[in-house]
């Protein structure tokens, strides 16, 4: 049972985050909160018993992240 | 204040997000529970593999035999699709104009500037941060690399494996390219190579599954790998052999393309044409 819990505490977390993104102004800020919902959906694959899939959720959430902050540096827009 | 467009829109967009949510609900209802016994899935192909994988593949580990063997066609193709991707990444966002201020800019240093001429100089990058991140550096990056190289080549009994060796390797080289330094500690990587050594990477995992065929066997049949004397333990070595080639070929693949994505879009960064 608590890991049911668990389990819902964090598909609530999820929605919240991702809907959150879409109202977020601050480019940057879309970034980080992005690559709070990776860490979000990490934990989720952990759970469920993926730990391969959260292994490379974990390894890629890094890397896109460090791919968007780039491009948001490159179009020189940091807000909506 | 928000005026009143711009307030129709938000309520339409709360509006849409929750008719999704609600409809993910509804079609959820529909699905199996997960790990359900009397699905399908779970009826056929899970028991088929777990009675036959070890008779058939030799593997250490279910998954592995599942990713390397039974579907070893599905993993060659996500490889080249992932080679694809950096092709393409390339072709669209590769900049002639910046090799052009490139050899100018080396010219230049050799010689001194003609009179009129537009002086280049090399970008530093930021220094901001300073002995701290410098010293994380230090030991962040080893650690991942012997971490990345651990994943590899233990992935065929624990987690991990090919792709995810290989974005720890470009991790590492990403982690040297964000952190400011006075100059970049692995040297200049040109994007053009790193994709060549991409190429080199698919073609080791295709010419893995083509080596079998010329000794009598089928497209990506490890067993029949003609590297017998070398490995110990007759065909259960020879699998380990052949997925840790494939596995390789990955690795290599995965690095390259995201080491050129991460070089093309960096340059892009800092040359202003549009």
């Amino acid at each position: 049972m608590p890991v049911l819990l668990l389990e819902g505490l964090l598909l609530v977390a999820l929605i919240s985050i991702a809907v959150s993104i879409i109202f977020e102004k601050n480019l940057l800020a879309c970034t980080i909160i992005y690559c709070g919902f990776s860490f979000g959906a990490m934990l989720l694959y952990i759970i469920v018993g993926a730990a391969d899939v959260a292994f490379t959720e974990a390894v890629i959430g890094t890397i896109s992240t460090v791919y968007f902050v780039i491009a948001i540096k490159s179009i020189n827009r940091r807000c909506k | 204040m928000m005026d009143r467009k711009s307030k129709i829109k938000t309520a339409g967009l709360v509006l849409v997000i929750l008719l999704a949510i609600a409809g993910g609900m509804k079609v959820g209802s529909f699905l199996p529970v997960i790990g359900a016994h009397e699905t399908p899935a779970n009826i056929y192909l899970s028991n088929y593999y777990i009675e036959n994988a070890m008779e058939h593949t030799h593997a250490a580990n279910i998954v592995t035999a599942v990713l390397a063997d039974y579907r070893g066609f599905d993993t060659l193709f996500e490889t080249c699709v992932l080679f694809l991707s950096g092709v393409g990444t390339l072709m669209i966002l590769f900049s002639k104009a910046k090799v052009k201020d490139k050899t100018l800019l080396k010219k230049q240093q050799e010689e001194p500037a003609e009179p009129g001429e537009k002086i280049l100089r090399e970008e530093t990058v930021g220094s901001y941060g300073g002995s701290i991140l410098d010293a994380a550096f230090r030991i962040i990056m080893p650690i991942v690399m012997v971490y990345a190289i651990y994943v590899l080549f233990h992935g065929e009994l624990s987690l991990g494996g090919g792709f995810q060796a290989g974005a720890l390797l470009a991790c590492a080289y990403l982690i040297d390219r964000i952190v400011p330094s006075f100059e970049s500690r692995m040297g200049e990587i040109k994007e053009e190579n790193m994709l060549i050594v991409a190429g080199i990477g698919t073609f080791l995992y295709a010419f893995t599954g083509i080596l079998p065929m010329f000794f009598g066997g089928n497209f990506l049949e490890y067993g029949k790998l003609p590297f017998g004397r070398l490995v110990q333990g007759g065909a259960a070595g020879l699998h380990a052999a052949g997925i840790l080639m494939i596995e390789i070929g990955v690795t290599v693949c995965v690095m390259a393309v995201i080491m050129t994505i991460l070089e093309v879009v960096l340059e892009r960064t800092d040359f202003d044409d549009d």
